[in-house]
């Protein structure tokens, strides 16, 4: 074999800590090594034509490039190999930036370690083989996990790119937290009046299947053919030939049922259409409130509807989908406000959340658009609302700013001016942060315009005066403590990941981090992708976003599928499991421990059993080739031998510089 | 012994069933049995079951694949590798008839020719779990059980057949001497450095003859073993620590949750390298890790042989 191996300066970023002609200089030492050199970009188009002539004049057969993360620049490399005429696997990378110089300061160990990387490369190098991708279709279809403004966005996209959309909201409707606020900053327009317009587009577009009341049960396959099992949770009520006209909500006798839509600050029947533009606009039974399905006794619904369509032995249904593409949009959940004690959180009626509030001033929420104290129903004329709970608070956990409260509190606080005008509203607030278009004016607006106090500090505690509440906490920009008076104390909640997203995560076989938040394929370059091919991510569901994020991340994951479904076929990657089957014994202990399915039993001529790897299903994680004890089964480009080969250079590798 | 008459009937019936009866027979002297393979009526009287019946006759199971129906007199130990191997389904259930009896321990032959010399002098030797009568060169002796017999007899826990068609005669109630592994205990107080030159010691009078992996009921991988494959290269044929360290820690490995302790790798060691540490180290960390025993219940599966996103037995972030 001959090896050509290039050293890369990476400008700085390297040679500071490195020595990278040294490095080299001794790899001309290693075995089969024919050519070296160190260049100052090797990703460079100087550079990488620098790769391409060495080969065609040193008759490489395999290269060697000492440089930044695969996870950076390998696919640029792999190509540069190819316009050579190589195997794009006749490649190994030596990571000797964020393994070596920016992780350590020390030249001389520094160069010995970015040798060692180097001599390791090359060892793996000489037992790699040319490796070829096959070719497989893909399904033009796409899942839109979540109907908030995000997946909505998303669909909406895909559908008009002429693509197939399934749509799983786990809610009876669609519109997510978006349709519970009343207004949005900083234009203060109508929530509704601007997402309701999109909501009916999903329902009539006819690229658009929407399953509402439903969850994914169940991801199968690779990018691009997606087996999907849906559970649509059982209603109650036959869909297909309800037309939601309420007949049944009216005369339903259970009706002081939790209105989870209303944020529990109102009741509701067990047969409920949550809101009047809700998508679907059905009717669900709630099982737990129902005398029908408690007790077998009542009935009325089925009686007064006209359509004849509630179905009390309807049963959940599972529904399977094929699809190419998966796009998780499914937001976010408040945090659980009622773990601080000292604010009487969940305690004091009149102590609510911010979307709580929403609700009391959305005209159609529950008292029409009033503000009025839940205890009470008198409007409040002190108002005081407390920052960052569950944000930037590491004793509960949350130790980040959940970003949209800072701006949903200054709306909030005017439009208390607007709906009271003789109120006072006190802001108890860490830092305002508001960094958007028209944002900060926003906020001064606030401040200036209409009168809001802002008080810089926390709230130490919160309690009953009468029929008034006592606001305590710190002015820190007055140095003093300061007790203010309230009607109504609005919690400003932070954001949390949406209930049982790291099970989703985990079906869809995508990272989350330690708040449950979906993780990026790369937080700058690549923010709606993940590390699972054909998985993407919009909106809230990766960290607090607020609409015109969302709503560009919906799109942004649109464009990232339709890229997908431009191509007629796709590559599948050959870096999978294969079995030697003059080695396999048939005792299926890799099929057993396969997360993904990808091993199946087969015969042979004989009639002895052995293994096979689905190529397409196979995702080359090598749990089968460590649990298989021939050896039998290994992973292309990750061989025993080849990692046996880098272990034994490791171990042999002594120099001095 | 009313456990032997009952095994040979019990046998007796069940033969025109079967086509072999694994057991043990008296072997060239009174201290060694041989494996009996019975096929025939004749052969059964030839059956013994003793303190020296210390061969895991399932060892030999791994010859029958192909439908065979296959009889095994087992002792509780043996027992469990059997039962591993269904777990593995390597051996189909309902081709074996396992026939189980109480055991009280088997008797060591290293130990007994530390104590009396050449164990040629010994004529007899017979324990009921407690104490052992000995008749060595004409002399009768007695001796503490503990102190000779085999190292796994110790520490067991399952002294009578598991999951067996047939048992023959009275459970043994034999208790394990003490809870924790004495011999690892000791071994664990070294510092690494010790440890470590303690196995490169070992391991360097490793002659690599694998005893050990042919006398293994759970090496199931015959011709294949790792060990003597050139592709992928995982061993060279050098016989030097490194290589022979290699090999065993790919033994243990292949082993995790799956050995047995039938301790039969240890005995059929002709260099007498204590390999059952290793394999009794594995073993406890897996009941530790994963709170199971191999081999105890056929409907099992191995930790290692499952695939879990989250081990119920092991504490992940939440």
């Amino acid at each position: 074999m001959r090896i050509g191996v290039f050293v890369c300066h990476c400008g700085s970023n390297i040679a500071a800590t490195v020595d990278c002609p040294a490095v080299a200089e001794q790899a001309k030492n290693l075995q089969d090594v024919v050519f070296t050199t160190d260049t100052m970009y090797t990703c460079s188009e100087p550079g990488q034509n620098e790769i391409i002539e060495a080969i065609k004049e040193h008759n490489l057969d395999g290269v060697v490039v000492a440089s930044c993360s695969p996870r950076m620049h390998e696919a640029t490399f792999r190509r540069a190999l190819e316009r050579a005429g190589l195997n794009r696997y006749m490649l190994e990378m030596a990571n000797i930036r964020e393994h070596v110089s920016w992780i350590g300061k020390d030249k001389e160990r520094n160069t010995v370690k970015a040798f060692e990387l180097v001599s390791i490369a090359a060892a793996k190098l000489r037992n790699n083989n040319p490796l070829f991708a096959n070719k497989f279709d893909v399904t033009k279809r796409v899942l839109v996990i979540g109907g908030g403004v995000a997946g909505i966005q998303a669909a909406l996209d895909c559908a008009d790119a002429g693509y197939q959309v399934v749509m799983v909201e786990r809610e009876q409707s669609i519109g997510g937290k978006m349709a519970k606020i009343d207004k949005t900053f900083p234009t203060v327009d109508c929530s509704s009046c601007i997402l309701g317009p999109k909501m009916v587009d999903v329902a009539q577009h006819e690229n658009i299947t929407l399953y509402a009341m439903s969850e994914v049960e169940k991801i199968e396959g690779y990018v691009g053919n997606f087996d999907v099992q849906v559970r649509k949770k059982a209603t109650y009520v036959n869909w297909d030939d309800c037309t939601g006209c309420g007949a049944c909500m009216e005369k339903c006798p259970s009706k002081k049922n939790l209105d989870a839509f209303n944020e529990g600050i109102s009741k509701c029947t067990a047969i409920n259409i949550p809101f009047p533009q809700a998508i679907p606009k059905k009717a669900a039974i709630n099982p737990e409130g129902c005398m029908m399905l408690k007790k077998g006794k009542c009935g009325v619904c089925a009686k007064v509807c006209p359509t004849k369509c509630i179905d009390f032995e309807q049963k959940d249904e599972i529904l399977t989908e094929k699809v190419g593409a998966v796009i998780a949009a499914t937001g976010y959940d408040m945090f659980d406000h009622s773990v601080y004690k000292q604010y009487g959180a969940g305690q004091y009626p009149d102590v609510i959340t911010s979307l709580q509030y929403e609700r009391l001033m959305n005209a159609s929420g529950p008292t029409g658009g009033h503000i009025k104290r839940p205890s009470d129903g008198k409007e409040p004329k002190k108002v005081v609302f407390v920052q960052c709970v569950g944000s930037r608070d590491p004793a509960v956990g949350r130790p980040y700013c959940s970003g949209f409260c800072c701006m949903y509190t200054a709306k909030q606080a005017i439009l208390t001016k607007d709906h009271i005008p003789d109120s006072d509203s006190y802001v108890f607030y860490m830092d305002i942060r508001s960094p958007g278009k028209g944002y900060d004016e926003f906020t001064r607006r606030a401040q200036e315009q209409y009168g809001v106090q802002y008080l810089r500090g926390r709230v130490s505690m919160i309690y009953p005066k009468g029929d008034h509440y006592v606001v305590r906490g710190a002015d820190t920009l007055a140095g003093t403590q300061v007790e203010v008076e309230a009607d109504l104390v609005v919690l400003a909640v932070g954001a949390e990941s949406a209930k049982n997203a790291p099970a989703l995560a985990e079906k869809m076989r995508i990272s989350y981090d330690s708040y449950g938040f979906f993780m990026e394929a790369h937080p700058k370059l690549k923010p709606v992708e993940t590390n699972t091919a054909g998985v993407y991510l919009a909106g809230s569901c990766v960290g607090p976003r607020d609409i015109p994020t969302s709503v560009g991340q919906g799109s942004a994951a649109a464009a990232k599928v339709m890229t997908l479904f431009s191509k007629d076929k796709l590559e599948s990657d050959p870096q999978v499991s294969s079995v030697n089957a003059s080695r396999c014994v048939g005792c299926l202990k890799c099929a057993k421990t396969c997360p993904f399915g990808a091993i199946k039993e087969v015969t042979d001529r004989g009639g002895n059993v052995k293994a096979e790897v689905i190529e397409t299903v196979c995702q080359g994680c090598g749990i089968c080739t460590v649990t298989c004890p021939q050896g039998a089964i290994q992973l292309q480009h990750f061989t025993d031998n080849q990692i046996l080969a880098e272990v034994n250079a490791l171990c042999q590798a002594q120099l001095d510089f | 012994m009313q456990a032997l008459a009952e095994l040979k009937d019990q046998i007796r019936k069940a033969l025109p069933e079967l086509d072999v009866v694994i057991g043990w027979q008296q072997g060239y002297d009174a201290l060694h049995t041989r494996p009996l393979f019975i096929r025939s009526e004749e052969d059964i009287d030839k059956l013994v079951v003793n303190e020296f019946c210390v061969v895991n006759p399932s060892s030999y199971l791994r010859e029958m694949r192909g439908g065979k129906k296959v009889g095994l007199v087992l002792k509780g130990c043996d027992s469990r590798s059997v039962i591993q191997l269904i777990q593995e389904e390597l051996l189909n259930k309902d081709d074996l008839t396992i026939f189980g009896f109480g055991c009280n321990g088997v008797l060591n032959h290293a130990k007994l020719q530390a104590r009396f010399g050449d164990i040629g002098y010994i004529e007899s030797a017979e324990s009921d779990g407690n104490t052992v009568n000995l008749v060595v060169a004409g002399n009768k002796e007695t001796a503490p059980f503990a102190e000779l017999c085999a190292e796994k007899c110790l520490t067991c826990s399952y002294p009578n057949t598991l999951q067996c068609s047939h048992f023959a005669g009275e459970e043994s109630d034999k208790k394990a001497e003490a809870a924790q592994d004495k011999a690892l205990e000791e071994f664990e107080q070294l510092s690494m450095e010790e440890r470590f030159a303690f196995w490169q010691d070992q391991m360097r009078r490793c002659i690599r003859c694998y005893a050990c992996r042919n006398a293994c009921p759970m090496c199931v991988c015959k011709d294949h073993c790792l060990a003597n494959s050139r592709q992928p290269k995982w061993l060279s044929e050098d016989v030097d620590v490194q290589n022979n360290f290699m090999f065993q820690m790919i033994h243990v490995m292949h082993l995790t949750g799956r050995c047995v302790e039938c301790g039969e790798c240890e005995r059929a060691c002709p260099m007498d390298i204590p390999i059952m540490l290793l394999r009794r180290k594995m073993a406890g960390i897996v009941r530790d890790v994963f709170a199971y025993n191999a081999g105890t219940n056929a409907e099992d599966t191995s930790p290692l042989m499952r695939f879990e996103v989250e081990e119920p037995t092991i504490e992940e972030r939440h």
